[in-house]
């Protein structure tokens, strides 16, 4: 309580600052739009309703993004972990795709795919998929060479331990992982939007730059902030959910 | 050797990869069908190891093992095994490990449940049965892994050092549970253990293993059934006296020197 007291006054120590500097008149409000200048922007697109569309396709975009990646991270994980030897030779292949600057594949998969959602959910999904594949891979290959001899022992199969005994031991790696791909899935997208959105929050900033909207570029700013925390919260809630179920210690 | 024997191991040798000596260096033994053997011997000495030859988790290099009269290709169907550390599955309550092994073939009914819920009263752990393994003392949890074992009535016990966990109260109660079951339901155990009198009060035979061999296997000269209060019987000393001294002149504890 006091912490959060604490860094709610510093909030408001800043923007009290960040006003008073902006009606002082000494820098344009086209480079530094006043706090209050922010909130009516944002008050207005809320108002107006010309923000919910931009925000819906933003939310679409990370959510399949993030569903696509995070099945595809599973699956990998999983499929690698299974067959070390499979592992062995396409790890080179995974890593070199996760260092590829995703962003610079924009280009390219709007050729493929056109401008519109899919380029973007393409790339949110490729940067999730790291984040579960290797915590995937990890959590897996973590379980107590005891228990697996236990399950030997108990004559269960390949497919039973990994559903019995490898998937429930490893699965607070996987969520931590799927927690990074959240975050990443926002940025993802946003950024996305950039090279190759024509609607979203990310494209909207795109267009507020070219009007040299400041005051909007930082409306957004908060609205995308938000949106993250949410969506951040709700995915710890969900782990929470889930572990109680699995509680490992 | 007694070939109709339960578990027959038959030259059972065995070698670490990279390791320059043998963990299990020539093991012959057979447990007859509803015997207690215990195996005694000091840390390190591999005890670990030949109870899992004999589980069929590792294969040996060289002699065979035979459970039934069959060789062993795996890890053996219808055999209980009590690990050394208690290996429960922490996201189960201690009921659910217990039924474990009959959940993990089929799913359990009512009956598999009350066997279950009786075992583990009989462990003492009657109260505690819906608990997770974090929410139980280290001995609480040697018990319910003990249970586990117990609940598919296996023909064949493979115990490492089940109650190496336990106050000496409880070791012996649970000692004589043990002994109550495996007599009720003929069940024979190969049980591994570094406390000699917990071989003497249990074992039909003790078997005392030294460097990776078999260095003495003799029958234990007390009658059967055991009361509790022999252990305070001259003649039960008397057996121990006589482990300690095979133990005393047996290869040294600390490396594995030949
Ligand atoms: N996985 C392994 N790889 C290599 N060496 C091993 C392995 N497991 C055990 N050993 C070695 O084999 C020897 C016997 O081990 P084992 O676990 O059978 O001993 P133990 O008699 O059960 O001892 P304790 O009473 O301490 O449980 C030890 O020297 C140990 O270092
Ligand atoms: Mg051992």
């Amino acid at each position: 309580m006091r912490t959060r007291l604490a860094s709610a006054l510093l909030l408001a120590a800043v923007l009290i600052a960040w006003e008073a500097w902006c009606r002082s008149g000494r820098v344009s409000a086209l480079v530094l739009p006043a706090p209050s200048a922010v909130a009516g922007t944002l008050w207005g697109e809320l108002a107006s309703g010309r923000l919910w569309p931009h925000l819906r396709v933003t939310m679409t975009e990370m959510v399949l993004g993030l569903l696509a990646g995070t099945v595809l991270g599973l699956g990998a994980g999983i499929l690698l972990s299974e067959w070390p030897s499979l592992h062995r030779v396409l790890r080179p292949y995974v890593l070199a795709s996760q260092l590829v600057p995703k962003l610079a594949l924009g280009p390219l998969l709007i050729l493929w795919f056109g401008f519109g959602l899919t380029p973007i959910v393409v790339i949110t999904a490729l940067i999730c998929f790291f984040p579960l594949f290797e915590n995937t891979l990890t959590g897996l290959d973590q379980v107590e060479p005891a228990q697996r001899e236990l399950f030997r022992m108990l004559g269960a199969g390949r497919v039973r331990t990994l559903l019995r005994l490898k998937l429930p031991s490893a699965l607070p790696v996987i969520l931590a992982g799927f927690r990074v791909a959240i975050v990443l899935a926002l940025v993802g997208a946003v950024v996305g939007e950039f090279v190759g959105g024509r609607q979203g929050l990310g494209a909207s900033i795109i267009a507020a730059q070219s009007v040299m909207d400041s005051s909007l570029i930082l409306a957004l700013f908060v609205v995308i902030t938000a949106l993250g925390m949410a969506v951040y919260e709700a995915a710890r809630g969900l782990e929470a959910l889930i572990l109680r179920r699995y509680a490992r210690d | 050797m007694p070939s109709d024997a339960h578990l027959i191991l038959d030259g059972v040798r065995y070698r670490f990869p990279g390791d320059p000596l043998e963990t299990v260096a020539g093991v012959d033994w057979a447990i007859p069908r509803g015997a207690i053997h215990c195996l005694l011997g000091r840390s390190g000495c591999g005890k670990t190891t030949l109870l899992k030859l004999a589980a069929g988790l590792i294969v040996p290099d060289e002699g065979r093992v035979r459970i039934d009269g069959k060789p062993l290709r795996g890890p053996a169907p219808g055999v209980g095994v009590v690990f050394q550390a208690p290996t429960l599955l922490a996201w189960l309550s201690a009921l659910d490990n217990v039924l474990l092994p009959v959940s993990l073939k089929r799913r359990p009914q009512a009956p598999d449940r009350a066997a279950a819920r009786d075992l583990l009263a009989a462990m003492g752990l009657g109260d505690l049965a819906e608990r997770r393994p974090a929410a139980l003392s280290g001995g609480q949890q040697s018990r319910v892994a003990m249970a586990r074992a117990l609940v598919t009535e296996p023909g064949l016990l493979l115990l490492d050092e089940p109650f190496a966990a336990l106050d000496a109260l409880t070791r012996e109660e649970l000692q004589d549970d043990l002994l109550r079951l495996c007599a009720s339901r003929g069940t024979a155990a190969l049980f591994v253990t570094h406390d000699i009198a917990e071989a003497a009060y249990l074992g039909d035979r003790v078997g005392v293993m030294a460097a990776g061999r078999l260095v003495h296997d003799g029958a234990v000269p007390l009658p059967r059934p055991r009361p509790p209060g022999i252990r305070y019987d001259p003649a039960f000393g008397a057996v121990c006296r006589s482990l300690r001294a095979i133990m005393d002149g047996a290869a040294p504890a600390i490396g594995r020197a030949a």
